[in-house]
């Protein structure tokens, strides 16, 4: 089964680490992977996003209108990387408030389904601020948005790896 | 064993396995992670590869290419600008050749997404007369450098690796052959002189010209039969169609996938090796079909060489764009055009524009990069900002603080090191115009040990006066922190000699050197001054400041040592000076814009915003908690 992943985020959040989380729990099923990852001056703060291909074209980008599944660190970045969407796909967003009213109607008529989740205060409440990305990767899985399970996730051997960057410390 | 592999990995990997004994690099993005992936794969396989990060790429390209001649197989990576620092030794061995395989690894950004440039380096190569490999992805980066070793120490020849950001940064599920136990060795023989050859005069040039020309006769012919030159698609009997198309790189992916949803079986000729081109396989192609569209970035290279391009379509006609990436929308495009044109009919493509309307209306603004939290860039050119007003002239460098062009900070750009020479420039200009304002250059410490050094004993030679700032984080910031000379440890760790900017500076014939941390805001602004005074003295000249702190990605030790939370107090009346004039990521204008608040979640305590709000409304968190 092919599978087009899009995860967006602001520099800092850690997308290049949960592409990597994510791309390794894929191999870890023996599926095939491509993946695209941003570098340089995104790093910066700016806007950054990956483009996952599970079991797929050995193309590195997703052509927009075609991903199957957004997955978001941030609602702005999500608003930002919806063209990339399918119809019938999906968005998993870390927001209190769902997605902007504006979009919604589309959507919908889009046949594209919106799951939230507050990831932020998860992370909080888990003590562990800097987990939001992993927080919204498990969310999407456990709603079968990734094409892996949580657990696939939790034996992905990059779970372990230190998320802390210096510098970019995360502060409750 | 299948493996995750980053493009940049997948290169360096290729390395360690062929047996590749000197490493060089100098760090610029999408190139940098190829040498941090030599030192990990050399430790992994228990190999002995000398590597080295060099202060420029033209130093690095000469140090590994003396390795070659002795024998050795060596390897250099830079990003495609530093291809231009290093052209002078490329295009003098090209003509030399080598001994040992050495492979030339410049990675092109087509966009650009992170270079003043989308130059294409096989461009450059075609121009030193060099062959080039051209990987889609980063299984075939690996098999590609392998390969680059090979034919290039067959023909006695430098050879070009050239990948391009999609394949450096793509991430991969790559099946990697097991290592050979004992690495090929190069000949291993040591140099041997040979003055005719490695100290050719102009006599002997022509005669290694020719030589030249020779192997790449040779090249060609073997590239005819080259199984990195093959077709998709490809119709059984040879027959006349409406459209074939020729690809090569990342394109070539994108295309395959594109005409698959398309349903569109046109053949494609996938070019791996597109310097020197396989002409005759190429216009064998070429005779099957009514038209071919040739596909590839940045530029035309493939479609240069053709030798007949009257049924040829492609960059230089403007059928397929002649600036900026090819992505997955332009080459649908491009494509459903070209098949529609050959009378192919393709369904409309899928809609992909279905929520860009509405997305675009909702105006988003683009989250342009910025400089860190508690970078100390910002405080030095905030203050600079502070000390020279808006009018003074700012020529600056590649590097993080190239972002200080949010700041106003930054009035020009053009390459490694030419703050100083421009400076000079704007210096001379000025007095030939009547120009008063002070000039004040900012360059890195990385870039000015790259580039910066010789410009500044020429700017002091002449009698150039300005003040130049010497922006020293410590570390090569922008591109991941790697090491300067100014370091005092190598790629791999060990001990290294570091040498000390301030002498070098002196060693130049400066006479007003300062180091000075840009953090202590105030002693920084008169020290500033008293360098704008010297320069305008009748027995001043140009003025040196060091700004010395850390870059906080590299060593936040100083923060923690001494942590100043910071608070915005009730009264912060959201005039906004303190997030346009400092710009700290952490400074948040508040959705109604009433006023500033901080992100504590990014926030590293560096306490440099007090100054930044000149109504004081910004405040350790000691004070007010005392006040209260
Ligand atoms: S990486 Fe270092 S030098 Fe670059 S912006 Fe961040 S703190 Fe400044
Ligand atoms: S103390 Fe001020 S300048 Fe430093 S990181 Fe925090 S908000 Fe930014």
């Amino acid at each position: 089964m092919e599978l087009k992943l899009i995860l967006a985020g602001i520099g800092g959040q850690g997308v290049v680490f949960a592409t990597k989380v994510l791309s390794q729990a894929a191999m870890g099923r023996g599926e095939r992977v491509m993946a695209s990852e941003n570098h340089g001056m995104s790093q910066r703060g700016g806007s950054v996003m990956s483009h996952v291909k599970i079991g797929g074209s050995e193309a590195p980008l997703i052509r927009r209108g075609t991903a199957d599944a957004l997955v978001a660190f941030d609602r702005v970045e999500a608003m930002r990387s919806l063209p990339f969407v399918r119809a019938g796909g999906s968005v998993y967003v870390n927001s209190v408030n769902g997605l902007d009213p504006a979009v919604m109607a589309r959507l919908t008529e889009l046949g594209i389904g919106v799951f939230s989740v507050e990831a932020d205060a998860c992370a909080r409440e888990l003590g562990a601020p800097a987990v939001t990305n992993l927080v919204v990767l498990g969310f999407a899985a456990a709603h079968s948005g990734l094409g892996l399970s949580v657990d696939d996730l939790k034996n992905s051997p990059k779970r372990n790896h230190s998320y802390r960057q210096r510098g970019l410390r995360v502060r409750p | 064993m299948t493996q995750l592999l980053l493009g940049n990995d997948a290169i360096a990997l290729g390395m360690v396995q062929s047996g590749c004994r000197v490493m060089t690099a100098y760090p610029g993005t999408p190139s940098s992670e190829i040498l941090a992936g030599v030192v990990k794969f050399k430790k992994k396989l228990g190999r002995e590869i000398y590597t080295e990060w060099s202060a420029s790429e033209k130093v690095a390209f000469e140090v590994a290419l003396a390795a070659s001649w002795s024998g050795l197989r060596a390897a250099t990576a830079m990003k495609q600008v530093g291809l231009n620092v290093a052209a002078d030794p490329l295009f003098s061995a090209a003509y030399t050749g080598v001994v040992g395989g050495f492979v030339i690894v410049p990675c092109d950004d087509p966009g650009p997404m992170s270079s003043q440039t989308e130059q294409d380096s096989r461009l450059m190569a075609l121009t030193a007369k060099v062959p080039v490999f051209d990987p889609s992805t980063p299984a075939e980066a690996l098999a590609m450098t392998q390969a680059a070793f090979e034919l290039s120490e067959r023909h006695c020849l430098p050879v070009i690796l050239r990948p391009t950001t999609r394949v450096c940064h793509a991430v991969q599920s790559v099946d990697v052959p097991t290592a050979p136990a004992a690495a090929p060795n190069g000949h291993n023989a040591g140099f041997k002189k040979d003055p005719q050859r490695w100290a050719a005069t102009p006599v002997f040039r022509l005669k290694l010209h020719n030589e030249l020309n020779a192997k790449l006769a040779d090249i060609e012919a073997e590239f005819e039969a080259s199984p990195l030159n093959y077709s998709v698609n490809q119709p059984s009997a040879i027959s006349h169609q409406p459209l074939g198309i020729i690809a090569s790189g990342v394109v070539f992916t994108t295309a395959q996938e594109a005409l698959a949803e398309l349903g569109a079986e046109a053949p494609i000729l996938k070019i791996g090796t597109p310097f020197p081109l396989p002409r005759k396989r190429a216009m064998e192609f070429i005779a099957q079909f009514e038209r071919v569209l040739v596909l590839e970035e940045p530029d035309a290279c493939i479609e240069l060489q053709i030798p007949d391009r009257t049924r040829v379509n492609g960059r230089l006609d403007g059928t397929v764009p002649n600036a900026g990436e090819l992505s997955p929308e332009i080459v649908m495009s491009v494509l459903a055009e070209a098949l529609d044109r050959a009378g192919l009919p393709v369904p409309p493509p899928p809609d992909d524009a279905a929520l860009s309307a509405i997305v675009q209306s909702l105006k988003i603004a683009p989250r342009r990069p910025r400089l860190c939290p508690g970078c100390s860039h910002r405080s030095a050119m905030f203050t600079m900002k502070r000390t020279f007003g808006p009018n003074a002239i700012y020529p600056g460098d590649i590097g993080c603080y190239s972002l200080g062009t949010n700041l106003r900070a930054i009035d020009t750009f053009v390459d490694m090191g030419a703050a100083v020479t421009m400076a000079t420039g704007f210096y001379q200009a000025g007095r030939i115009t009547g120009d008063k304002r002070p000039i004040v250059a900012l360059i890195g410490d990385s870039t000015f040990i790259h580039s910066g050094i010789v410009p500044l004993a020429n700017a002091v030679h002449t009698g150039a006066r300005f003040v130049l700032l010497v922006l020293d984080n410590h570390t090569t910031a922008m591109t991941g922190t790697q090491p300067t000379p100014a370091n005092d440890y190598t790629a791999e760790g060990d001990i290294a000699t570091k040498i000390s900017i301030p002498d070098i500076v002196r060693a130049c014939g400066v006479k007003f050197v300062a180091v000075a941390d840009p953090y202590d805001q105030e002693p920084f602004k008169a020290l500033l001054e008293e360098a704008q005074a010297f320069t305008r003295a009748p027995e001043g000249g140009l003025a040196v400041i060091i700004a010395d702190r850390p870059c906080v990605l590299y060593d936040d030790s100083p923060i923690e040592a001494n942590p100043i939370p910071v608070v915005v107090t009730e009264d912060c009346d959201g005039c906004r000076y303190c997030v346009e004039a400092f710009e700290c990521p952490a400074l948040v204008l508040r959705a109604d814009k009433s006023r500033v608040d901080i992100d504590y979640r990014i926030c590293v305590e560096c306490g440099q915003c007090i100054d930044a709000c000149y109504k004081g409304f910004i405040v350790p968190q000691m004070s007010v908690v005392s006040t209260q």
